[in-house]
């Protein structure tokens, strides 16, 4: 069963949670999953494009009040 | 796949533009894209690593900003790219020189070392530059 990290990356900017979300990936197993939450709409639209660019999987954006919520899967 | 290397020339000691080269550097170099920085001109005093953090940087309006926002430190970014990515970051042999420094002033853990000009330019003959 795949396990889910949450990353806590509200309050930074660009490229902040995407570096945060790059060191935590290489930790975790291939098929786990993260979640970053984030305050920069900026990352929002990021995120997802450099995971399509390396190859794993984007399992969802939503957008809650005042941040956006981002599920990567990694796949390699 | 990698994509083509990109090679960044940075002149400006502007805070601005440093931010904006520590940007397309450590993204790039997470990207799977090789990523190679040659710091020169009055950029290299933004590297100076007996000067005190917060005199690092010199900006305009936007520099400002950054700081009052809290956006990521330049440095920093790149010590990030370094360390999840592929990126080089070189000191212009000839800016040291002028600057009468020695690797030894350069912030710690950054850089590959200095290189001429002649030589990253023949490099990056095969990637795409940036001039800063």
């Amino acid at each position: 069963m795949s396990k889910r990290t949450k990353i806590d990356a509200r309050g930074a900017f660009c490229p902040g949670p995407l570096m945060e979300m790059i060191a935590a990936i290489k930790l975790i197993e291939v098929g786990d999953e993260l979640e970053v939450l984030s305050s920069d709409k900026g990352s929002a639209a990021d995120i997802p494009e450099w995971v399509k660019k390396v190859g794993h999987e984007l399992v969802g954006v939503t957008q809650e009040d005042k941040y956006w919520s981002i599920v990567v899967r990694k796949a390699k | 796949m990698a994509g083509a290397p990109l090679y960044i020339v940075l002149c400006s000691g502007d805070h601005e533009k440093l931010q904006m080269a520590a940007m397309m550097a450590s993204v790039g170099a997470v990207s799977e894209r090789p990523v190679h920085l040659f710091v020169s001109m009055n950029a290299l005093f933004a590297f100076d690593g007996t000067a005190a953090a917060d005199q690092r940087y010199k900006g305009g309006q936007f520099s400002k900003l950054m700081r009052e926002k809290k956006a990521p430190d330049a440095i920093d970014l790149l010590r990030q790219g370094k360390e999840l990515g592929d990126l080089s970051v070189y000191a212009c042999s000839m800016a040291l020189d002028v600057a009468g420094w020695s690797e030894d002033r350069l912030v710690e853990g950054l850089f590959n070392g200095a290189l001429g000009l002649t030589r990253f330019l023949s490099d990056a003959e095969n990637g795409q530059l940036v001039v800063m």
